[in-house]
């Protein structure tokens, strides 16, 4: 067994068991807690070139109540058949200790020998792991040390004060781009939102292939898509942006990250074929797939990565090099009108992780119609915002051209000189530089005051009621497309809530002005949001009404696509 | 002076004569002519010093970190347009305006057409040269798209600026056609007499006519080019000597309209129109006579209150028999422009065309000027007309 695997089993079983423990009391809301994991590598004595570890997991804070200690042990030895390592449970005396709330904190340690390479390797792919968790489950917080030969470093891996879009099942996705992207290279000033907006495609069934459905599943796999330009197009940079990767994010059941198979094996097939899923030549891209991902980076790395190569008829000028992400997030969730025991979940993962290829081959046609939806939508958006940013621009050079002519063409030496002050200018070189950027900045001001990423909408002087009254109902129907429709999901037997009626949920839960007055309080107060680091974080509201309020914004991109009336 | 000497006798254009007393009378009542207001006439570097006031607004509003934004009159809008009898529709002193905003997405592109089509004007009036509104449009047609674009904005340009078209150096294309008892000298000094067989088009440059000299007892403006080349087959204009004929070819252009306004400036002789006995001619003959809702802020320069409907009236139709076959029914369309008319604020001080409306609207047929020819052919210029205007038959 691979060093980080049990890092990772462990770690699923401990979220797993900790969610069916508390769905009852808290059905659909976020899992909340504090886990440490602690390696200490010490130069083995019996080997050479070998390191001793000791890894510690352990809860910190009231997570673990109602952990069966024994059947704990029993069951995760069970799954870690073939694990040599030494596997303890510190004594029932030593390792808890009842507080006046009744729960029990626990601690459980395992013993390996590795060599110093691979345990470097198992560290990245674990925070990795890590990272991957918080990003679906933002309130839990892993601690993450590592001392190496009394070398010690620690990381946090948290993202509870981040904006999120609440999905469904406990489960919510961070929207901050910077999990996803490093920041561009033409400088913060250019990035002007720093979410992603993420389009939720219709859920599809999963059909699981004979061959593997003698696990007597008593429910149904549902996929949910989720797709988003990472970062935000609306306020992008001033030049025109072109797609230039592809990452696929795997989820399973509660958020856990499904563990694909190695790449040499047949089953990851339908990954290595860039068009299992979305025809690309629709969309004018040519995908390669990118087997270059660097572990050792502060982004989350995706399952599945491509690379965009540049088409031939792509001859735009002032093309980003750098380009926008398109990221693709599959949601496999498990829905049954009996309850989930523990064990049945854990099936569904151990059953995802080793057939995910059979399984989405089983639903192509499905599972490709709806992530080609969900895909094509949010290129729409991308495309419509290139062509308004186009337009844009367009009319300013426009603007720019007509007053340098008038300017630079005046016999009026008075006229001339003011103009020059007025905008500081020395020569008229100058000055057209300076009055480009002055257009600029003005109209980009009003997109990021229309942008709904950062600001709460406000509303113009301009509009009167009846246009508002127009957006609001726009708005509405934004959400239920944000929503899904209830009824594209073929089965209508699902105990719990679907990925798309949590959203409901959510918009519900906001009308009802059922935020705590602190919450709303925070929520008022943000203006921006500037985390870099997960474990940097402000308050930020679960966004599904704010990314209903943007994709309101896109569309009214339409404005600047269609003719405008007559002045 | 002298022309040739074909017309009918003096005692033909008695009423003629009183009408135009009459219409002098008023006048004089009236204390002359309604001082110009709207645009006026406005020097070159007056013209280039606006547009630079213009631009030094833009700029300033930018280093202050403001998106620049134009200010509009609406003038277009039923709400900034009034009615004065002696005038016709003008814009109000303080109508409402709209902003052409440089940050809102529905209107950058105008706002950038505007500052294109404002620093084009600039060139033309610095070297002293002209350009119609097509030749702009053609300077980069994909840029503007259409025409309309390119005129919408000049007209904008020409009610901000508070000058006419002829001051931002861009000529309008004339369609319309003159002939008759008139003579005049054309700005670059070009002699034009009009008393030809054929007729003469309408100057692209009417500010710029010297000299005009008629003995024209009376103007016909004519609504379509087929009767306007019909009486001139008919040598009307010799026949009812010395007269002068005008047609705009349905809706007149600016020019055609100028030249109507200026002959009646000039001479203060009586102004007939003669026009189908239809929604869409009663309008272009409203347009002589009122102006337009697009054309308000010129109406000084462009209305000619004093014009008369000659015909042909909805009550000739049935007065002289003419045969049903040759009436066309009304469409719906026609009905919709009828009752649009009807609700026009002229149309209150005017009870005998309100009336002959209503003889349309209850028919629900129009007639073409072309029905009189069923009467016969040279019915139009050898009985109709020379009856109407010897006994008085306008309204």
């Amino acid at each position: 067994m691979h060093g980080n695997r049990p890092y990772k089993l462990i770690l699923k079983y401990l979220i797993i068991h900790w969610k069916c423990e508390t769905a009852e009391v808290s059905k659909g809301a976020l899992l909340e807690g504090q886990l440490v994991i602690s390696i200490e590598a010490l130069n083995s004595k019996h080997q050479a070139n070998t390191l001793h570890c000791v890894t510690t997991i352990a809860s910190a804070g009231s997570i673990y109540g109602g952990l069966v200690l024994k059947k704990f042990l029993k069951e995760i030895q069970s799954i870690l058949h073939g694990f040599s390592a030494k596997l303890n449970w510190t004594s029932e005396e030593a390792s808890y200790s009842q507080d006046t709330s009744g729960v029990t904190p626990f601690q459980m340690i395992f013993e390996v020998d590795e060599k110093p390479k691979t345990l470097m390797t198992d560290c990245l792919i674990i925070k990795n792991f890590l990272h991957k968790i918080i990003i679906v489950l933002p309130k839990i917080r892993f601690n993450f040390s590592v001392k190496v030969n009394g070398i010690f470093s620690m990381e946090i891996f948290e993202a509870e004060n981040e904006p999120t879009l609440n999905l469904s099942n406990g489960i919510a996705l961070v929207v901050n781009y910077q999990h996803y992207v490093s920041a561009p290279k033409f400088g913060t000033t250019e990035l002007l939102c720093s979410r992603i907006h993420p389009v939720l495609g219709h859920p599809v069934v999963l059909f699981i292939p004979d061959d593997v459905a003698g696990m007597g599943l008593l429910g149904e796999l549902i996929l949910t898509p989720a797709a988003a330009l990472c970062p935000c197009p609306k306020v992008f940079s001033n030049q025109l942006n072109r797609i230039s990767s592809i990452s696929i994010f795997l989820y399973g059941p509660l958020g856990l990250p499904l563990i694909l198979p190695s790449q040499e094996q047949p089953t990851a097939a339908i990954f290595k074929d860039t068009s299992y899923f979305i025809d690309w030549k629709k969309y004018h891209l040519c995908v390669v797939p990118n087997l270059d991902l660097n572990l050792d980076g502060d982004l989350v790395l995706p399952d599945v990565s491509y690379q965009v190569e540049s088409s031939e008829g792509d001859q735009s000028q002032n093309m980003d090099p750098q380009g926008q992400t398109l990221l693709l997030f599959l949601f496999v969730d498990f829905h049954s009108r009996f309850p989930v025991q523990q064990m049945e979940l854990w099936g569904v993962q151990t059953l995802l992780t080793t057939h995910l290829s059979a399984i989405f081959m089983e639903s192509h046609s499905a599972v490709q119609d709806s992530i080609q939806i969900t895909v094509g939508q949010v290129l729409e958006h991308h495309h419509q915002a290139v062509k308004a940013h186009q337009k844009l621009q367009a009319s300013l050079s426009v603007a720019v051209n007509s007053i340098m002519s008038i300017m630079t063409g005046s016999t009026s030496s008075s006229f001339r000189k003011i103009c020059l002050q007025t905008l500081q200018a020395t020569d008229t070189q100058e000055f057209r530089t300076k009055l480009h950027k002055s257009f600029h900045e003005t109209t980009q001001h009003r997109f990021l005051h229309h942008c709904s990423c950062e600001v709460k909408q406000q509303l113009l002087p301009e509009r009167d009621d009846a246009e508002q009254s127009t957006e609001d109902a726009h708005e509405n129907s934004s959400l239920e497309l944000l929503a899904g429709t209830s009824g594209q999901v073929g089965n209508k037997r699902l105990k719990g809530s679907s990925l798309h009626q949590g959203v409901e949920e959510t918009r519900a839960f906001r009308s009802a002005g059922a935020l705590s007055p602190s919450e709303a309080a925070r929520r008022r107060a943000e203006a921006t949001v500037s985390p870099l680091t997960p474990s940097r974080s402000r308050t930020g509201p679960g966004s599904g009404l704010e990314d209903a309020l943007w994709l309101q914004e896109v569309s009214n991109l339409s404005e600047w696509l269609s003719p405008g009336p007559r002045p | 002076m002298a022309f040739a000497p074909s017309g009918p006798e003096a005692s033909f254009f008695e009423v003629l004569d009183q009408h135009r007393a009459s219409l002098l009378a008023t006048l004089r009542r009236g204390g002359g002519e309604p001082a110009g207001g709207g645009t006026r006439l406005a020097s070159s570097s007056e013209v280039l010093a606006s547009i630079e006031n213009i631009i030094q607004d833009v700029i300033t509003s930018l280093a202050r970190n403001e998106a620049p934004a134009f200010t509009i009159d609406n003038r277009s809008s039923w709400e900034n347009i009034k009615f004065e009898d002696s005038v016709g529709l003008h814009m109000i002193s303080h109508c409402t305006t709209r902003k052409i905003k440089s940050d809102s997405p529905k209107s950058v592109k105008n706002f950038a057409l505007i500052l294109k089509i404002l620093s084009t004007i600039y060139k033309l009036v610095q070297s002293n040269t002209y350009a119609t509104k097509r030749d702009i449009y053609y300077t980069d047609s994909q840029l503007f798209g259409n025409q309309t674009v390119v005129d919408n904005i000049i007209n904008d340009i020409s009610c901000m600026l508070k000058v006419p078209r002829r001051s931002l150096h861009i000529l309008s294309t004339s369609k319309g056609l003159i002939a008759g008892n008139l003579r005049y000298i054309e700005e670059d000094g070009t002699k034009v007499n009009c008393t030809c067989a054929t007729a003469v088009p309408v100057s692209s440059n009417i500010q710029g006519i010297r000299n005009l000299i008629t003995d024209a007892k009376f103007l016909l403006i004519v609504e379509k080019d087929a009767t306007f080349q019909r009486l001139l087959d008919d040598n009307f204009c010799n026949k009812m000597s010395p007269c002068i004929m005008v047609t705009g070819k349905g809706v007149p252009d600016l020019n055609t309209r100028l030249l109507v306004k200026k002959l009646w400036d000039t001479f203060h002789i009586p102004v007939f129109s003669l026009v189908d006995a239809d929604p869409h001619g009663i309008e272009i003959m409203c347009i002589y006579k009122y102006g337009s809702m697009a054309m308000s802020f010129e109406a000084h320069n462009l209305t000619v209150p004093a014009i008369r409907w000659l015909g042909l009236l909805p009550s000739d139709i049935k007065r002289l028999n003419i045969p049903k076959s040759t009436l066309i029914p009304m469409t719906k369309r026609d009905q919709m422009k009828l009752d649009s008319i009807l609700k026009r604020p002229y149309v209150t001080c005017q009870p005998f065309w309100r009336k002959e409306m209503e003889i349309m609207g209850d028919s629900k047929m129009k007639a073409e000027i072309q029905a009189l020819t069923f009467l016969s052919s040279d019915y139009l210029s050898r009985v109709y007309l020379p009856n109407k205007l010897k006994f008085g038959g306008w309204i």
